[in-house]
């Protein structure tokens, strides 16, 4: 399974032909096909290409929203949880 | 536009477009489902759909009301909604609540009307979140319509088995949260 930086990531931002990519607690997700994340973009606020964990927790929705999308690889740069 | 309106908005430290933006996006969830409610509660038939279908008429009116009730605050914010419709629908907040494959099939169809009330709810406890003792109007509208849609996905979910909604169905007039705001 891929591995991704934060700055590669940050290409997968759904626009210019690119899938729409979002990272939550280390894994990459492929929201591609979501009628939420039309152009990647969500809610106006959140955009693909980017680590959503932190994000979410702010959310009205749990990460669990995820699980119906594939897992196309994992983050190198986990959020820890704090200790 | 309210100039002034819209700049205690801003002051508050909310950026105003943004949260146009999200009123659109809700706005044009508002009206889809009104529209794709109204095939549902056509194909509400028999002797199962027919108990449901008085709900379902009631929470596609005020999914109308709610429309009409964002639309002057999206304007009194200075925004607008768009020229083509069919980009208002693509821009929904929410996905198309469409008729399942198999119309008949009346436990899909309750799937279809609670999964759209709860992302209404998620949508507008979002609203509420953001503008919470910031924008005092556009709060009280969203709450307003958060209280309905609410009020929606608890007919559906016992409808669906998943516990007694805690209230009855609408007796008289059609939402008695948000008449206020379409006077």
């Amino acid at each position: 399974m891929k591995e991704f930086s934060k700055e590669e990531l940050a290409r997968y931002d759904g626009r210019n032909g690119f899938p729409a990519y979002v990272a939550y607690k280390g894994k990459v997700y492929d929201v591609t096909g979501s009628f939420l994340w039309k152009d990647g973009g969500h809610q106006v606020l959140h955009r693909a290409g980017a680590d959503l964990t932190d994000a979410l927790e702010q959310a009205p929705h749990d990460g669990d929203v995820l699980e119906k999308f594939p897992i196309v690889g994992t983050i190198r740069h986990v959020r820890t949880e704090p200790s | 536009m309210a100039k002034v309106a819209r700049e205690m908005v801003e002051k508050s430290g909310i950026n105003v477009d943004q949260l146009v933006e999200l009123l659109v996006k809700n706005a044009a969830a508002e009206l889809t489902t009104y529209y794709y409610y109204t095939i549902l509660r056509f194909n509400l038939i028999g002797l199962e759909g027919e108990g449901i279908k008085e709900i379902a008429e009631a929470a596609r009116i005020e999914d109308r009301n709610h429309f009409e009730a964002l639309v002057p605050r999206i304007y009194e914010l200075g925004g607008k909604i768009p020229e083509d419709m069919k980009a208002f629908h693509d821009a929904s907040a929410c996905p198309p609540a469409k008729l399942p494959k198999d119309p008949t099939d009346i436990q899909a169809m309750l799937k279809v009307l609670v999964d759209a009330e709860r992302c209404a709810v998620r949508g507008y406890t979002h609203v509420c979140n953001l503008t919470a003792g910031k924008d005092h109007r556009t709060y009280d509208l969203s709450q307003a319509i958060l209280n309905e849609e609410i009020e929606h996905e608890s007919w559906f979910s016992e409808f669906l088995g998943e516990g007694p909604s805690g209230h009855f169905m609408r007796r008289g007039e059609t939402s008695p949260f948000v008449s206020k705001f379409l006077r």
